[in-house]
């Protein structure tokens, strides 16, 4: 059905935007470096001290440990590399639409997510460790537990388009197009600011930095699920933890701040996608330090115990407070 | 399981050590985990034993006083101190008073800047660097004033047999004084750092729990014990140097307001109260020091042949900052002692992990290792290998062992 | 849920590291080029920080005033010092110095003094800078 040009245009702007989300995710790490060296009163390192990392971790050879089970240890880095990315083919960069984007919504979105996780867990089991061990146990419990809060925060979006009578709720590029903030009442906001919030602390949890780094606690377990990853296995982890970090901004961009500058400032063409291509990442970024930076240094690393509480509990809690709160906003809005 | 008996999860080995992230220094613990809790704990030290005593005893008391600056990397101090209060002992030597007095400045520097590094490492293992990064900055004015001081960071140097060797002059009041005012103003950021911040709190109230009786029947010394509630202090029990011109008493938790029930929270709490109790006796000391000598004998040559005609044996303590460090010292009329025996704080302390660990998650496993503010490299006295295996020496084993080498010695 | 820490590291980032600086802002290919400039004068470093007031730093050894009494011998914990009969006079070695000065206490003529020199690392330890007599 789809002509040859279409398919080699999209497997072009496919291959382009994967290059430029893993240039743009290490830059993302290497910022939040810097921003959290500036904040403990440390100098840091410089921006490109992931590429650096990056160039000597891919020059130094894989070492498998005997108790290992190969293949699904050196499948691991690359499922999770590969679904870092085609996560980041769903979503809308700027004013571009998901080049995937008629091939699935926001809820493939989540089980993708879910992906890079379950290929930590994959890889930390076949390691043969017991810290790996351990760790894949608690990567496996922390996935469970933050899945709650993101699911409320999904279905809060869609049915807050899907009350307001917007075609396919579900897709990232009907939730771009209709800027959730416009849709409700002041009751709404206050849902919604909520189900922010929720999601600001859901993405330190999917990107396992403190406090919720448990399955790799350095302290405890020296890198749990990471620990006999060494060379171009961890370079590849490396790669998909910052298009994963890319990703989580990408999708709180998409959901809470999809607006652009070209309608602003009266662009159109190439000039308008360029210009809300690097607002979408100035916008990412900025989401990334509030956060996962300032998250990341200003707490302790909690007990999995903790985090299944925290997530269950009190963040299962506020999403379920806000996605009732919007749907109370759009109930009323259909009273009145 | 369908045969009758209790269902349980097989248990699995986590070993921890003897080189791993959450320590400091080697020593080896093995888990048995059900899940994420620790069902029983052992630990294996020595893994770290240099042999420092044997060196001792081919040296003069004059030469060990600065070995035992290398025994602990923290405390540079309080070996020195403790080594050299047992020889003055045996020696009979007087210290001056100026000298006593120097001695508790520097020892309660010491103080500072050790229990703040273990606040960092403590907050480090608590997966709360930045409080690593500030907690090690701050303590940095401290290793400013010590090497102000002394001359050095680390191995200060100061101690010598009868007193110290550098004097503080009231020229360097001021910056002492800078120092101190410093921490005194930093101290009620510290404790609402450490103390009032809910993901430290959730991580160390009621964990590495050690019941008065526990400390009391394992013999904890120092913070340690403190925490616990057991009032400990050779500073105050056994006053030398200059304590017991001070009136100071032993800092237990419930100083800070709440109770005490001796978990890593409390720990916390008393180490850094002690930085303020520390800060208070530097000042008084600097007020307070009387003027005269600083050595019973500048003239090293004396010294020496002094301590070549002492006969005897003692035994020096100091509340060193992870507690009581005791030095044994036998003289017996040659240049070296005849017997030099260390045992540092941390020898009374590592026996209360055990009950600590049992029943406590794994993620809490290295703050409460740190909790005690262990130092390996000091306690370990024996490493005891054979060919390639590696013997466990019961008590019994180690009594023959001393029976059989005092034979040897005496030649019978 | 109280978090005090948050506070004073959005406060911390806008003032300036307590890091002191690395020599060179980024690691230079070739170290030993990079320094070679610095003498030429056509790079500059961060300055090491300033050693204290009696800094017990690498031995100094005035030969000229040693009168070979072996007393320095006799309080070196280390046994870094050697007595060379041939000329009476004594070599320090200072891969084993501890720098606790004692020699220079005892030294009746006080020919051994402590420099403030501490950047001492070195591959082999029987170097020409690790000798001083």
């Amino acid at each position: 059905m789809l002509s040859m040009d279409v398919i080699l245009v999209t497997i072009l702007a496919a291959g382009a935007l994967s290059i430029i989300g893993i240039v743009v995710g290490l830059i993302l790490l290497g910022i939040d470096r810097r921003i959290s060296a500036r904040m403990q009163a440390r100098i840091g390192p410089p921006l490109r001290q992931p590429f650096i990392d990056l160039k000597k971790l891919l020059s130094k050879e894989n070492i498998i440990p005997e108790n290992a089970i190969p293949s699904l240890f050196n499948a691991a880095p690359i499922v999770a590399l590969a679904s870092s990315i085609v996560v980041l083919l769903y979503l809308p960069i700027g004013s571009m639409m998901p080049i995937l984007g008629g091939y699935g919504d926001l809820i493939l979105v989540m089980y993708l997510l879910a992906v890079p996780a379950l290929a930590m867990v994959a890889g930390g089991f076949a390691s043969g460790s017991p810290y790996a061990t351990v760790g894949a146990q608690r990567e496996m419990v922390s996935m469970i537990a933050y899945e709650l809060p993101l699911a409320s925060i999904v279905i809060a979006v869609a049915w807050l388009l899907y009350s307001s009578g917007i075609a396919d709720p579900f897709a990232l590029s009907s939730i771009v197009a209709n800027p959730i903030w416009s849709l409700v009442g002041p009751i709404g906001m206050v849902g919604l600011f909520v189900l922010l919030l929720t999601f600001a602390w859901v993405s330190p949890a999917e990107l396992s930095k403190i406090p919720f780094d448990t399955p790799e606690a350095e302290t405890e377990l020296a890198g749990g699920v990471l620990v006999e990853y060494s060379g171009k296995n961890l370079g590849l982890f490396t790669i998909a933890q910052g298009v994963k970090t890319l990703v989580m901004g990408g999708l709180a961009v998409a959901i809470f701040f999809p607006w652009n500058l070209s309608p602003l400032l009266g662009l159109a063409g190439y000039a308008a996608l360029a210009v809300d291509a690097v607002f979408f990442f100035a916008k990412v970024i900025l989401l990334m330090i509030l956060s996962v930076t300032v998250i990341r240094t200003g707490l302790a690393r909690f007990r999995i115990t903790h985090v299944v509480t925290l997530f269950w509990v009190w963040f299962g809690v506020a999403g379920l407070f806000g996605l009732s709160l919007v749907i109370l906003d759009s109930v009323l809005a259909g009273w009145f | 399981m369908s045969d009758g008996t209790p269902t349980k999860k097989a248990p699995y080995v986590v070993p921890i050590g003897p080189i791993h992230p959450a320590l400091k220094e080697p020593v080896q613990f093995l888990f048995e985990m059900e899940g994420e809790v620790v069902k029983k704990a052992d630990f294996a030290p020595g893994q770290t034993h240099r042999g420092i005593e044997w060196m001792g005893m081919h040296r003069n008391p004059v030469q060990i006083v600065h070995l035992t600056d290398r025994i602990c990397g923290i405390c540079g101090v309080t070996h020195s101190l403790a080594f050299a209060r047992a020889v003055e002992q045996i020696v009979d030597i007087e210290v001056p008073a100026r000298a006593d007095y120097i001695r508790v400045i520097i020892a309660e520097l010491e103080r500072i800047q050790s229990h703040l590094l273990w606040a960092g490492v403590a907050a480090h293992e608590l997966g709360f660097d930045t409080l690593f990064y500030l907690a090690w900055r701050v303590r940095e004015e401290s290793m400013d004033v010590i090497e102000y001081i002394t001359g050095n960071r680390i191995n200060y140097g100061l101690v010598q047999v009868g007193g110290v060797r550098r004097d503080i002059v009231p020229d360097q009041h001021p910056t002492i004084k800078k120092c101190l005012d410093g921490y005194r103003d930093l101290l009620g950021k510290m404790l609402n750092l450490f103390l009032n911040d809910t993901t430290i709190s959730i991580r160390c109230k009621d964990t590495g729990l050690l019941t008065f009786e526990k400390a009391l029947e394992l013999s904890c010394v120092g913070p340690t014990a403190r925490a616990s509630g057991v009032v400990k202090d050779v500073r105050v029990d056994y006053p030398y140097s200059a304590y017991g011109d001070l009136d100071i008493s032993p800092i237990l938790p419930s100083a800070y307001g709440g109770g005490i029930n001796g978990d890593v929270y409390d720990r916390i709490v008393v180490r850094l109260l002690e930085v303020a109790q520390s800060v208070e006796i530097i000042e008084t000391c600097l007020k307070e020091m009387p003027d005269g000598p600083i050595l019973w004998e500048s003239k090293l040559p004396k010294l020496l042949s002094a301590c070549k005609k002492a006969h005897g044996e003692a035994v020096g303590r100091h509340e060193a900052p992870r507690g009581e460090c005791l030095h044994y010292v036998a003289m017996d009329g040659h240049e070296a002692p005849a017997m030099w025996k260390v045992k540092a704080s941390s020898y009374s302390n590592l026996h209360s992990w055990i009950p600590m660990l049992e029943g406590e998650q794994l993620a809490d496993v290295p703050i409460i290792v740190a909790s005690i503010d262990p130092c390996l490299s000091c306690t370990d006295r024996v490493a005891v290998l054979r060919g390639v295996k590696r013997d466990l020496m019961t008590k019994e084993d180690l009594h023959r062992l001393s029976v059989e080498k005092t034979r040897r010695i005496q030649g019978c | 849920m109280a978090l005090p820490m948050i506070r004073e590291i959005l406060a911390q980032v806008f003032k300036i590291p307590a890091t002191n600086p690395f020599p060179a802002r980024f690691l230079p290919p070739s170290v030993t080029e990079f320094l070679k400039k610095v003498g030429a004068g056509e790079a500059t470093i961060n300055p090491p920080v300033a050693t204290p007031p009696r800094f017990r730093g690498k031995i100094v050894y005035d030969r000229d005033g040693c009168i070979g009494c072996n007393l320095c011998i006799r309080v070196c914990p280390a046994h870094a010092i050697e007595f060379i009969p041939e000329t009476k006079r004594v070599r320090i070695y200072v891969t084993q110095c501890i720098f606790c000065s004692q020699c220079n206490d005892i030294c009746p003529k006080g020919v051994l003094t402590m420099s403030p020199e501490f950047l001492l690392g070195t591959e082999d330890r029987f170097a020409e800078s690790q000798i001083v007599e």
